[in-house]
């Protein structure tokens, strides 16, 4: 029986703007800056200002800036909060979650969201020490990068239930596909089956178009009360259920093709008091082909094993419809959230899908860090 | 690389001990090594031997980080509950479910053929 948690914030909290640095794969400048820039577009899309903001947010696995620094860069006056959460992909969307619960408990009004990384020109994935304990069991051998880990787990997938590279690489090309509608991706010439088959080995099963894009760039929303929302120029986005953790094993569960989605996703769900026959677009966390395939079925949309199939079935529930860290970027997690956000206000342009009014945006699913985070927002109506 | 955690289990594979560690209250097994049991929570445990070998649970072939290793993930035949990674070193490409037996390397670690 899932627990009912953070029931009593539903809808209390909401996304009032959404801001974004241009993305690149050589920035040119500091994460401080990136992160300056992300904000104060996030607030000038709210209709806010730098003095309005009385929290901010982030997380980050000692890449970035702090709050604790873009604060003071921003000449922001005294922040009553602050969160510098320690934490990669798997923890996104809980500084959302965490932000709407200060929010919901008075604990500040405005608080901003972000985060920046120059992650192809500075800090690239898998190049760096493991900061994680289960490194001292994986890095001598050199299993070092979450490419390689996703590409195990996906390979269990492929073994256990038959899933195949043509699923892969139908993900790679749909998410390319909606790319080619949105100005701020990085990739968007489209691209066809024969080209993700083709593309070079990058840790066998995955080839290149398996991978998400290294980025440079930041991305910040600005959350606050629902009240406050609907007196500022966007039609509000509301925070519906917010969900974290998951995952009770640490190292490697007794199935590898479960993820820590399936422990959260009824908890995410009850919070809604939605389930996923609800959700009319799904940011599903990409930072490989596979993590789709998994979070689709852990996500409830099809059974355990045949998310592959309904990936690649042309009848999925529309998803990563900006292109996805396949495709458009990826800023670890944060451009989804705003994607959603701009999917449910309506002005997603070329790539809205009609009548969108209940999403899900998934973090990383807990393989790497046992840990996840999801939010359901919904159109205030 | 070894931490505080596993350097124990890197002293005991050195001696050519293939072990895990053992619950002394509830005989849980378990592996990587940690000191508190994450089912009774006692902190009393043992080093125990177990037969040096699993079963492929998965594997990859790398291009990338460690070019043409192939590190496979092995599921312990008799604590299967437990996973080891390591690099497999057999002639031909491993398989799911087939049988790895451990290979004691120079530098403390095991891996699989």
């Amino acid at each position: 029986m899932a627990k009912r948690l953070l029931g009593g914030i539903r809808d209390r909290t909401a996304i009032a703007g959404v801001g974004y640095t241009s993305f690149s794969k050589d920035s040119g400048v500091s994460t401080l800056t990136l992160a300056c820039e992300a904000i104060l577009a996030a607030l000038d899309d709210a209709g806010l200002t730098p003095d309005d903001v009385d929290g901010l947010a982030t997380h980050r696995v000692g890449d970035s800036a702090p709050p604790s620094t873009v604060g003071p860069a921003l000449g922001l006056p005294a922040p009553s909060w602050y969160l510098d959460q320690f934490g990669g992909g798997s923890v996104s969307h809980s500084v959302i979650a965490q932000a709407a619960l200060a929010v919901a408990a008075g604990m500040a009004d405005v608080v901003v969201c972000y985060r920046a990384i120059n992650a192809r020109s500075e800090f690239r994935m898998g190049r760096a020490a493991n900061p994680a304990p289960e490194a001292a069991f994986q890095a001598p051998y050199g299993y070092v990068a979450p490419a390689q880990m996703y590409a195990m787990y996906a390979r269990a997938h492929m073994t256990k239930y038959g899933t195949q590279p043509e699923h892969f690489g139908a993900i790679a090309v749909t998410e390319r596909a909606a790319a080619a509608k949105n100005p701020r991706a990085l990739m968007r010439t489209p691209i066809t089956l024969d080209d993700y088959l083709a593309s070079r080995w990058i840790a066998e099963p995955f080839r290149l178009l398996d991978c998400c894009l290294e980025t440079d760039g930041a991305c910040a929303v600005v959350v606050t009360t629902t009240e406050r929302a609907r007196d500022l120029p966007h039609p509000p986005v509301l925070i519906t259920a917010a969900a974290f953790g998951g995952g009770s094993h640490p190292f490697d569960g007794p199935d590898m093709t479960v993820s820590a989605a399936a422990e959260l996703s009824p908890r995410l769900y009850s919070m809604a008091g939605l389930g996923p026959a609800d959700v009319d677009v799904a940011q599903i966390y990409d930072c490989f082909t596979y993590s789709v395939v998994v979070q689709f079925e852990d996500y409830g949309f099809c059974a355990k094993g045949e998310g592959g199939l309904y990936a690649a079935s042309g009848s999925a529930v529309p998803y990563n419809t900006h292109g996805g860290f396949l495709s458009e970027g990826y800023v670890h997690g944060i451009n989804h959230i705003a994607e959603a956000v701009s999917q449910l206000r309506g002005d997603a342009g070329d790539r809205q899908v009609p009548g969108a009014e209940v999403a899900l945006s998934t973090a990383q699913p807990g393989y790497v860090l046992a840990a996840t985070s999801a939010l359901i927002l919904r159109k205030d109506t | 690389m070894s931490d505080r955690d596993s350097a124990g289990w890197r002293s005991a594979v050195a001696n050519g001990d293939f072990v895990i560690q053992q619950c002394s209250t509830c005989d849980t097994r378990r592996f990587p090594p940690r000191e508190f049991c994450s089912v009774c929570h006692s902190r009393t445990w043992q080093w125990q031997p177990v037969e040096p070998t699993g079963t492929i649970e998965s594997w990859i072939v790398d291009h990338t980080f460690a070019p043409g290793t192939t590190i496979v993930m092995v599921r312990l035949t008799n604590a299967p509950t437990c996973v080891m990674y390591g690099r497999w070193l057999a002639e031909t490409a491993p398989s799911a479910g087939q049988t790895a037996h451990a290979v004691f390397t120079d530098d403390a670690l095991i891996d699989w053929h």
